[in-house]
């Protein structure tokens, strides 16, 4: 008899996904009112999601891992989800008809990486990674007056389309070598076999698949494009929640190998180095924000990769406080791109000019979001940074972890163009006022605590992320 | 009710120092825009109860006693070992007397500030929060933390209030200060982990001891990393620029207390766990000391801004910190310690000075001013006193530091020692160059009707001049609590 209850934010998900499908049915759908059904049906997602947390258990003929690590990522995800809703009552970037179709499409794709992050058997990984990118292909191109942006959505199409045919490719050879498809199998073997090109090989471009939702050089070219491309809330959702499920299933593709294999490990580090600072060196002749925070996406990979390289639990613990971290900073930094650019264009960096003094409290959302992306204390950027560069240490990477913070130096440069054109600059005309909802001001101080609370009191979340990966197969 | 001195014993005394100044900074933050007096007078009232509190510190701290007083330690994160652990010895009680003192007078020093004054007066406070805790921090990520706390408000503190190429000058000292920490995170990371990744515990780490090839590593890191920010030779380049760039309180707190940061984390974080790392990069610490001092000297002769040279003049004596750091010795060690008190004080005296002179003449260009003395005598005599601490005169306290520093390194390194006494009668020549051209010679007809400073605002100056010759006169006081803590460290050398 299966455990139907271990499958419960799941099937809620498949339900808000109904709702809204209906709705788009609609011809002429209410914005507002679809705006008032999203919020509650997000936040009881992530209440439903947190309450199941503990569960554990398996589903689908052990295709389906429901445990610690799986759940904790689920919480994640509906935390992205509910913060991204949050943020869509002034959703001018989409065409108010297609507003039903967007949250039907954000509730599946919340839905296909709460499956991602549980699945435990290769085909049901593409399965569910193949509907998330459809949703994300689709939720890209719906901007408002997307004429221009059509191309950005046939690049991010034809890339990850690629993307996830090599991973497939890649997924084969797994199978080949190991002759089976459960990951629980796959680790038992591939170890052993790991010295062999066809499974290094397929272990690499099966994992290119999740480095390219990532955006981990050189898995990133769609990134500055997509993330200038698509509406503002889009790119938030995709920015957040989308780089979870990747940062989850790279930890258990990584984990797949049991630290057995030098080149790997090798090979990663490249990759890591590179990713840091291809994306910082890029991020600071940025203009635009949105192209500056995906560069920056592509550093933020790099930092993270050094903790799953590891392959130790401190390792993958810390990288699972890292994508945390990352979530919450990141987060921070879109809402207040949203509501600097209500009309949802792209907002350039000068248009930042004067915050401070139009609206102090997202400026200094801002600042903070952005010195906790820099990686200084005492922010929870900081403590992310400073449990990966341990973890790395302890595996005696040292140059690596030099690497790493010579990259969080360059980083910390563009993100002061950033806090300076808020703080320092005078505006050269004027800028339309910033309206700040009583919403935005409890979310804006809701934010500042979590990032400064979680930076100071780290214990509990350290604890929680070593819990998380204590169950990794 | 009072309390008895033994319930004032347990009082967590080095807490209550560092969080008056994240209450103030929260106190400040309360305060609405439009009463900036307000802002000045909690600003004061919080940093006159730093003072106090620090003084109470400095008089309860035993000296026949030594090792660590007033301890307070707390576990953090239990998985990584880190510690909320903070204890005074005889290194870090005159610096956080040091930082009381400078954040005091900066804060009188600046009370005629009248743009954005709240949040200059909150960043202000955040820098001596991170200041405060690196000094008492004795477990390695809080001194890390704090160190970076103290880094941050800089910029904006220079970028906004400062002037002279302030952006440059803000942006510059960030980048080559975090570049500095981008050396120590990995440095004490790779302690940590050498030592089996279980505890920060900067003693714990001690008494657990690292390979000689760790430590070589491992030391170069950080002196590099925090030598950055004792401006040591040819890192040096972010401090003139940035002192000239920084408002004058800012400039204060900076040169007098921040600088002193990076050598306090050499000694308390370098030499302590690196004793062998020390031995063998020694000489070539004492080489780019004994280079920072003549260059500093040298550099500054040819300055016609007043700040500039003082931005210099700091260079060079950083570098007999670094000297005297160098040769390993009781009285070297001493000597740079003492240095570090009495060149925060003398800086800020200095910045001081030289601020009520541009907010009243608008420039600090040499050779447009002149003549001074004449109109403002008062304002000039706290700079020229200044200059003959700089210069280490005796019966300024630089005069004991500097002696312990150059008896030690001459012995030690003579030709370097040498070279370096050298360097200070340049330093001299380039000081009494300044203070003829300012002060004396011809009067600037443009000046005449300037006020000279007023009881009031000459008070933080009247203050700094009583510190360098109170201890000037007896440097005892302030050496012996110094000595408490070097001579067990350099026996364990």
């Amino acid at each position: 008899m299966m455990k139907w209850t271990l499958f419960t934010p799941e099937l809620y998900y498949v339900a808000v996904a109904s709702v809204f499908f209906i709705c788009s049915l609609e011809k002429q759908a209410d914005p507002r009112r679809l705006y008032r059904w999203a919020v509650p049906l997000a936040g009881i997602g992530l209440a439903v999601t947190v309450a199941c947390a503990r569960m554990e258990g398996f589903l689908f003929f052990d295709s389906y891992r429901v445990d610690l690590f799986s759940q904790v990522f689920k919480v994640f995800l509906a935390l992205g989800m509910f913060f991204v809703v949050l943020v869509c009552n002034e959703l001018q970037g989409i065409e108010p008809r297609k507003h039903g179709e967007f949250y039907f499409l954000l509730s599946v794709c919340t839905l296909a990486m709460m499956m991602l992050v549980s699945a435990v058997e290769l085909l049901t990984i593409y399965i569910a990674l193949e509907l998330s990118s459809y949703s994300l292909y689709l939720l890209v191109p719906m901007r408002h007056r997307a004429d221009e942006y059509v191309e950005t959505g046939i690049k991010y199409f034809m890339v990850g389309a690629t993307a996830s045919a090599l991973m497939i490719f890649g997924m084969g050879y797994l199978f080949g070598v190991t002759h089976t498809t459960y990951v629980a199998d796959i680790v038992q073997k591939l170890p052993h076999v790991l010295h062999q090109p066809a499974a290094l090989v397929g272990l690499l471009l099966a994992l290119g698949g999740f480095f390219f939702k990532q955006a981990l050089f050189p898995f990133h070219i769609w990134a500055p494009d997509v993330y200038q491309g698509a509406a503002n809330q889009v790119t938030t959702y995709i920015a957040t929640a989308s780089k979870m499920a990747a940062a989850a299933m790279v930890i258990r593709f990584v984990g797949m190998s049991t630290g057995q294999s030098e080149l790997l490990v090798q090979i990663l580090v490249v990759l890591s180095v590179l990713s840091m600072t291809f994306g910082n060196l890029v991020a600071i002749v940025q203009k635009d924000i949105k192209r500056l925070l995906a560069y920056s996406s592509i550093a933020h990979a790099g930092y993270m990769l050094i903790g799953i390289l590891c392959m130790t639990q401190r390792g993958y613990s810390s990288a699972v406080y890292y994508a945390l971290a990352y979530l919450i900073m990141n987060f921070a930094c879109f809402m207040v791109i949203i509501r600097v650019a209500p009309d949802g264009h792209n907002l350039q960096i000068r248009e930042l000019a004067g915050l401070h003094k139009r609206s102090p409290i997202l400026a200094m959302t801002l600042m903070l979001a952005l010195f906790g992306l820099a990686g200084i204390p005492p922010t929870l950027g900081f403590t992310g940074k400073f449990l990966v560069f341990a973890a790395a240490l302890e595996k005696g990477y040292l140059m690596l972890v030099i690497i790493g913070m010579i990259n969080a130096t360059i980083s910390l440069y563009y993100y002061l163009i950033v806090i300076k054109a808020a703080y320092l600059l005078e505006p050269v005309r004027e800028y339309p006022p910033v309206r700040v909802d009583p919403w935005t001001r409890v979310m804006s101080a809701a934010l500042v605590i979590a990032m400064v609370y979680v930076g100071i009191f780290p214990d509990r979340f350290v604890a929680l992320a070593e819990a998380t990966v204590a169950v990794l197969p | 009710m009072l309390m008895t001195a033994m319930e004032f014993a347990q009082f967590p005394i080095l807490s209550a120092i560092l969080f008056s100044t994240l209450v103030a900074l929260l106190v400040i933050l309360f305060i609405p825009h439009d009463r900036p007096k307000l802002v000045k007078q909690v600003s004061l009232g919080f940093a006159a109860l730093g003072l106090a509190l620090s003084l109470y510190l400095y008089l309860t701290f035993d000296p026949q006693k030594g090792g660590l007083q007033f301890v307070e330690r707390v576990l953090w994160v239990k998985s990584l070992g880190i510690y909320y652990f903070l204890a005074a010895d005889g290194m870090n009680v005159p610096m956080i007397l040091l930082t009381a003192v400078v954040l005091f007078t900066g804060v009188l020093t600046m009370w005629e500030l009248d743009k954005r004054v709240k949040e200059y007066f909150a960043l202000t406070y955040l820098l001596v929060a991170g200041v405060y805790g690196v000094f008492m921090s004795m477990d390695l990520f809080f001194i890390f933390v704090w160190y970076d706390v103290s880094l941050f408000p800089m910029y904006p503190l220079i970028a906004i209030w400062g002037s002279t190429r302030k952006e440059y000058g803000a942006m510059k000292l960030t980048l080559y200060l975090l570049a500095g920490s981008a050396l120590i995170l990995p440095g004490i990371l790779y302690l940590w982990a050498v030592a089996g990744g279980t505890t920060f515990d900067l003693f714990e780490l001690q008494r657990l001891g690292f390979d000689v090839q760790v430590q070589r590593i491992a030391f170069v890191m950080l002196y590099l990393g925090f030598g950055i920010l004792a401006g040591v030779w040819p890192f040096h380049t972010w401090s003139p620029v940035g002192h000239v760039a920084a408002p004058t309180a800012v400039s204060m707190i900076h040169a007098g207390v921040l600088m002193k940061l990076g050598a306090y984390g050499i000694l308390r974080v370098g030499m302590t766990l690196c004793p062998e790392g020390l031995v063998y990069w020694a000489d070539l610490m004492a080489l780019l000391a004994t280079i920072g001092i003549v260059y500093g000297a040298f550099v500054g002769l040819a300055q016609t801004d007043l700040k500039y040279v003082i931005g210099y003049s700091s260079v060079s004596h950083m570098g007999i910190v670094g000297l005297g750091l160098a040769t390993m010795t009781v009285d070297g060690i001493n000597g740079a310690v003492f240095q570090m008190f009495s060149h925060g004080i003398m800086t800020a005296l200095f910045f001081s000075a030289v601020g009520y002179i541009y907010d009243k003449t608008h420039t600090k260009m040499i050779p447009e001013l002149g003549g001074l003395s004449k109109t403002m005598p008062k304002a000039s005599a706290f700079f020229i006193v200044a200059a003959f601490c700089g210069i280490g005169v005796p019966c300024m306290s630089s005069f004991w530091a500097e002696l312990l520093v150059f008896i030690s390194a001459v012995k030690t390194y003579p030709v370097r020692g040498i070279l370096a006494v050298s360097g200070l009668v340049v330093s001299a020549l380039f000081m009494l160059r300044v203070v003829q051209k300012t002060f004396y010679g011809d009067k600037n007809p443009k000046w005449e009707h300037i006020p000279d400073v007023p009881l009031f605002l000459a008070s933080p100056r009247i203050i700094l001049v009583g510190i360098l010759i109170f201890y000037g006169l007896f440097p005892r006081l302030i050496l012996d609590v110094i000595q408490s803590a070097v001579v067990p460290f350099v026996n364990s050398l």
